[in-house]
């Protein structure tokens, strides 16, 4: 199987994997269980990758990764994806972790968007500026 | 004269009737038939002379006479050509002296561009190679105080940063975060 024809193949299968919009982890058992009688081995192989990166992917998409230095309430990381849901149009989940390197503030990556609001960023701009 | 005289007057004295020049020449030993053949011989010997000895000297004299003439026309020719060849030579001399006159005067004016010339364009490369040093110079410095500038900005920052990371307590830091949020929000 072609790499196009196996991206092709996992964007019809993730579509399958999504309920309401979100990968659902049911959903995604049973399409690798179907997959995993309708291919040889040979040609699930690309196939399983393909998928693979397609949820990762989507997961993402659907994670507001939330990087902050010192303590982030949990009213504060939910109003951060309440807001990237709203924004987005789509129901983001917020996934926090602390990075005390970031000096103050918080980084949230959503799929390929970054947004930083963090006084590291701050500071390495006004190195920038000064430079 | 007064010998013949007074011989003459001698034999006319002594009664002799006979001619007296013949007398006299018969005296002096001259036989008339023989002097006829002496004179005919001597007619003969002059012609035989005139045509084969003294006629021929005289043309061989006449045709080296004419022979050194010529050579005389010649040499006096020789030595009007060798005069005008001179005076040719030392026209030509004084031409070609003019011209290398010229010439030289030309290429010493062309040398004298010349030197001009590459002078000048010396002097163009000296400007070009002083202006190109200045620029670098320039530029470096410019580099130099773009690296300080940077060098300096980043050791503040990052002390600031290290200064900020020990000052921060979790407090504030949480304080920044709901600030952050807000602004967020807004």
């Amino acid at each position: 199987m072609s790499p196009a024809a196996a991206r092709a193949e996992a964007k019809r299968l993730l579509a399958l994997s999504l309920h309401e919009g979100v990968v659902s982890s049911e959903r995604v058992s049973a399409v690798i269980a179907a997959i995993s009688k309708k291919y040889s081995a040979h040609q699930l192989r690309p196939v399983l990758r393909a998928y693979l990166a397609s949820v990762r992917r989507e997961i993402a998409r659907s994670e507001a990764r939330i990087e902050h230095a010192g303590p982030l309430s949990a009213n504060d990381a939910a109003a951060i994806a309440a807001y990237f849901t709203k924004t987005l149009g789509r129901p983001v989940s917020p996934v926090a972790t602390r990075k005390d390197s970031l000096l103050a503030g918080f980084r949230v990556r959503v799929g390929d968007d970054v947004t930083d609001l963090t006084s590291a960023l701050r500071l390495a701009n006004l190195v920038k500026a000064l430079s | 004269m007064t010998f013949l005289l007074e011989t003459a007057h001698g034999s006319a004295e002594n009664g002799h009737a006979t001619n007296p020049v013949s007398e006299l020449l018969g005296n002096f030993g001259v036989d008339g038939p023989h002097l006829t053949v002496q004179l005919i011989n001597f007619c003969i010997l002059a012609f035989v002379l005139w045509k084969w000895a003294i006629k021929p000297a005289l043309g061989t004299l006449e045709q080296r006479t004419a022979i050194i003439e010529k050579g005389l026309a010649d040499a006096a020719a020789a030595e009007k050509r060798l005069a005008e060849a001179n005076k040719t030579a030392e026209a030509r001399l004084n031409q070609a002296a003019d011209e290398s006159a010229n010439i030289l005067a030309q290429a010493r004016a062309a040398a004298k561009q010349v030197v001009e010339a590459a002078k000048a364009e010396a002097v163009v490369a000296t400007t070009e190679v002083i202006r190109r040093g200045q620029e670098a110079i320039e530029a470096d410095r410019r580099r130099m105080q773009v690296e300080f500038r940077t060098d300096a900005a980043r050791l503040v920052v990052e002390t600031a940063a290290k200064v900020l990371e020990q000052s921060l307590d979790d407090a504030t830091k949480t304080r920044l975060n709901e600030a952050a949020t807000k602004q967020l929000a807004r």
